[in-house]
């Protein structure tokens, strides 16, 4: 008996069906380099999973070894700077990767009926994704990263009715303690990956069911064909962002690699305190506003952000402005660019 | 794109990502290599030093190790940068096609960090060399050695000695901290200083003749004079008309900051029976938790700045130099910026100082305001701004004032009555000017010098033995049990001599001391505290007071 034949008795699918299964045809559009980049933040994610799980081999989550742990990833164990280095900037990557994601799908709405539901799931994915990279931060240890969770935490506080446990949750108790770098562990390695994983199979499934959403260029009158196979041209496609991916990650590693602050010090207050890049904008909104109104206003911004699909739809039903979203966005994308550098340059 | 060009990009990327894969191996393999110490860290040789690095690797491998792992090396400040030299400079000589010169002065290190050699100038330490002149240098010139070499008595075997050299104490001793006057052998037999060269402000001799007597090798080299050459000391004369040597905390050639901020380093002159502030701080709670905690010290910090970089504990360079929080991370060179007592002298001073850094003497108050620049209590208020990092301001203050009373009462009870003594003996005559010459002299020189430091000492940097059992308790002992009873046998040889009104004014003085309340217990006893003391010993402990 054959290997195949002792697999097809076992597995009884040929690979004609095989094919069948993965050929899809993939809409004209996706031959733009742009329209491909969808799966980008997939691939960066699976890069996480890797390097993580080669990262939790040395790493320790307790406030008295987690910061020596990292150290020792990044001065001593073999390949661990670089490992780190991947996994840090692989993780910017992601972030940046969710966001031009997301504001492709939007500026050519792509979240419109009939695909509300996996704009749902997307913004899922860019809130899971943000929150990964804020546990994943907490957990070097480091001054900022240490007072970044503190006020994050603090921040979650002034949450009207449910504000106060969630910091409890957070914190696993009023402040920081022995236990809240575990609690950060748990979600930075299990629950949010798990979670992403089963996003991103919800966003891919609906995908599948429902089609890609397809757009027509004056060129491709011309070019003939509506769709294309996925195998093999399309898959090379996304062979070849795969690789410039890994190629950019490397360089970026080993020319920029992954650096260490100061230990965190819960009896000394940083003179200013920042969290990751992809937060400034967030946290300068919050200092405009005070207390309960900032977080409010910003719990107001994320509703507006899932429901928009619903809020477009009746726009376009009942007012003229039918491209009243494509503006929406330039001035949102312009006030989130903006925070983000004011909060950049700012002292305070 | 067709599906052949996607074939052929494929593989091209796949190979640039694998060729970043062996990239990755090759640093790797670097820096385990560099860790092990089996290959040196890479560093890029200025172009201009690249001959001097080949050449000392061979020559003097320590040299070139040190400065490999230095920032300079680092940021690619090599030789030439520190060593180069103007044709006219008294020192400079050609080696290897470059004009240099061996010792580099704070002059060469203000090229690029002239804010920390104009703090250094300024400061206390710049002026260390001024010991040259002093009665601890007449101590090791005339008292250990001799001011003029003399023949040997006796031949040493194996040793052709011909002649001792008088100022070998000074040389090897006082002058390797305070620093040395750099010398030049001089072609006519003598030396050449800076006194001869008489520098202008860029440290170019205007002493022609001086500059054309400086003796050469055969390579044309200036000679330096060994005695004063190397010296290390923090306040070195040097040929230029600068003051110091960077070198002496900063160590050539790896000039580490982490060297700089550890206390070993000012441990090799800060120490000893008569400053002994290493010793001190290792006793303090300071010292102690430093021991402890010097893993937590991030001593390798870019700026080392307390309250952000570390905050485990302090060392000499965290209160007396070192940039905190509280003053924006502002490092200083001169350590006498925080310190609001002048515990050098044999009569402690508040340090507040003039325009030119020194310490105001005038009495007349009103006078005395318009002269102060840099108060003792701004002075004061910078190191409590160290201190407010771990301590809270009443516990500052409260120690301030204990540090104050200890200071005062060493100078009340001991140091001004010792000063008076010692001044009435020479005024009357009684005893020479001349130091070390009468054992009351040498007496009063342990009260003050070194047991009346150790206490100040002591008790400015937290360490109680200090202040007390090698402090104050051996102040008074030697008060009581030399100097007094020195002075009174001088009195007596003076009666026995013909003198008795000048050992009737010195008694006077003396006995005037010794009937003061603090003292008046030596002469009429002090039966009735003993007996206090006594009774409280058998309260607490039920039994006799043991001897």
């Amino acid at each position: 008996m054959s290997v195949a034949s002792w697999f097809g008795d076992r597995l009884p699918v040929s690979g004609r069906q095989f094919r069948e299964l993965t050929n899809e045809p993939v809409p004209y559009h996706l031959k733009r380099w742009w329209f491909a980049l969808g799966g980008t933040p997939a691939y960066l994610f699976i890069v996480q999973i890797i390097t993580g799980i080669l990262l939790a081999f040395y790493y320790e989550s307790s406030p008295t070894t987690a910061y020596a742990s990292v150290e020792h990833i990044t001065n001593e164990v073999s390949f661990g700077w670089y490992i780190r280095s991947v996994h840090k900037w692989a993780a910017t990557l992601m972030i940046v990767s969710v966001i031009l994601h997301q504001m492709r799908v939007f500026f050519t709405g792509a979240y419109r009926d009939p695909r509300e539901i996996n704009w749902v799931v997307g913004m899922c994915l860019l809130l899971c994704t943000l929150l990964t990279g804020f546990t994943g931060y907490s957990l070097v240890y480091e001054q900022l990263s240490f007072w970044g969770a503190t006020v994050g935490a603090n921040i979650s506080d002034t949450i009207p009715v449910v504000g106060s446990f969630i910091k409890r949750m957070m914190l696993a108790g009023d402040a920081y303690n022995q236990s809240t770098l575990s609690r950060f562990f748990v979600l930075h390695a299990a629950i949010l990956p798990v979670t992403i994983v089963f996003l991103i199979a919800t966003h891919i499934a609906v995908i599948r069911l429902q089609g890609v959403t397809e757009f027509r260029f004056a060129d491709e009158e011309e070019a003939g064909g509506k769709t294309f196979n996925f195998f093999p041209d399309h898959l090379y496609t996304e062979l070849i962002i795969g690789l410039v991916l890994m190629v950019v990650l490397s360089a970026l590693a080993t020319i920029l690699p992954a650096t260490l602050g100061p230990e965190a010090n819960p009896l000394q207050t940083p003179e200013v305190i920042k969290p990751e890049w992809f937060f400034y904008v967030a946290f300068r909104w919050l200092k405009l506003f005070t207390g309960t109104a900032a977080v409010l206003s910003m719990g107001f911004i994320v509703f507006v952000m899932f429901a928009w699909p619903w809020i477009d739809g009746w726009i376009r039903k009942n007012t003229r402005f039918q491209e009243a979203s494509v503006w929406i966005g330039i001035l949102g994308v312009l006030t989130i660019i903006g925070l983000t550098l004011w909060e950049a340059f700012a002292r305070h | 794109m067709t599906l052949d060009t996607k074939r052929i990009v494929i593989a091209a990327l796949g190979g640039l990502f694998l060729l970043s894969l062996v990239l990755v191996q090759w640093m790797e393999t670097a820096r385990k290599a560099e860790e092990a110490g089996i290959r040196p860290p890479h560093v890029a040789v200025p172009a201009n030093s690249r001959e001097c690095v080949d050449c000392h690797a061979e020559e003097n491998p320590g040299i070139v190790v040190h400065w490999e792992s230095s920032t300079h090396a680092e940021k690619g400040v090599g030789c030439m940068e520190c060593h180069q030299a103007a044709i006219e400079e008294a020192d400079s000589y050609l080696h290897h096609g470059e004009q240099i010169a061996t010792v580099v002065t704070p002059r060469d290190c203000a090229r690029c960090h002239d804010g920390e050699a104009n703090e250094f100038a300024a400061s206390h330490h710049s002026s260390a060399g001024n010991i040259l002149a002093s009665l601890d240098n007449f101590l090791a010139e005339t008292v250990e050695g001799s001011r003029v070499d003399f023949n040997p008595h006796s031949p040493t075997p194996g040793k052709a000695v011909d002649m001792v050299n008088g100022l070998a104490s000074a040389y090897s001793g006082c002058q390797q901290c305070h620093g040395s006057k750099v010398a030049l052998e001089s072609t006519n037999g003598g030396r050449i200083t800076v006194d001869d060269l008489a520098p202008d402000a860029d440290g170019i001799p205007t002493n022609a003749d001086a500059f054309a007597r400086i003796m050469r090798d055969d390579k044309g080299k200036p000679v330096l004079y060994a005695g004063t050459w190397p010296n290390t000391g923090i306040g070195r004369l040097n040929l230029d008309g600068t003051r110091g040597s960077c070198a002496a905390c900063h160590s050539r050639h790896d000039f580490s900051p982490r060297r700089a901020r550890q206390p070993e380093n000012c441990g090799k002159c800060h120490l000893g029976p008569d400053h002994p502030q290493k010793e001190v701080y290792e006793e303090s709670k300071h010292g102690i938790a430093f021991r402890d905690l010097k893993e937590d010290m991030n001593l390798d910090a870019e700026h080392w700045v307390l309250g952000v970089d570390y905050a485990a504990a302090p060392t000499c360079a965290t209160c007396h130099m070192s940039g905190n929080i509280r003053n924006g991370g502002r490092i200083t060179h001169d350590p006498g910026e925080r310190i609001s007592w002048t515990n050098r002298p044999p009569v402690s001073t508040v340090m507040d100082t003039d325009v030119n850094h020194k310490i105001v003497t005038e009495t007349d108050p009103e006078l005395r305001r318009t002269l102060i620049h840099d108060s003792a209590n701004q002075k004061r208020d910078r190191m409590k701004d160290v201190c407010s990092h771990c301590h809270t301001d009443d516990y500052v203050n409260s120690f301030y004032e204990q540090y104050d009373d200890l200071v005062i009462l060493y100078n009340e009870k001991f140091a001004k009555p010792g000063l008076a003594i010692m001044g009435a003996l020479v005024e009357n005559g009684l005893r020479t000017p001349t130091q070390f010459d009468e054992e009351v002299e040498w007496t009063w020189f342990y009260l003050w010098h070194h047991e009346g430091r150790r206490a100040r000492h002591g008790a400015s940097m937290m360490a109680p033995d200090y202040t007390h059992w090698h402090g104050m308790y051996e102040v008074a002992e030697r008060f009581y049990m030399e100097l007094v009873p020195q002075t009174r046998e001088i009195i007596e040889h003076a009666h026995d001599a013909g003198m008795s009104a000048q050992a009737e004014a010195v008694e006077r003085i003396l006995d005037g001391i010794l009937e003061r309340p603090e003292h008046i217990w030596f002469e009429e006893g002090a039966e009735e505290a003993a007996e206090r003391i006594r009774q409280e010993m058998a309260r607490r402990y039920g039994g006799e007071e043991r001897n």
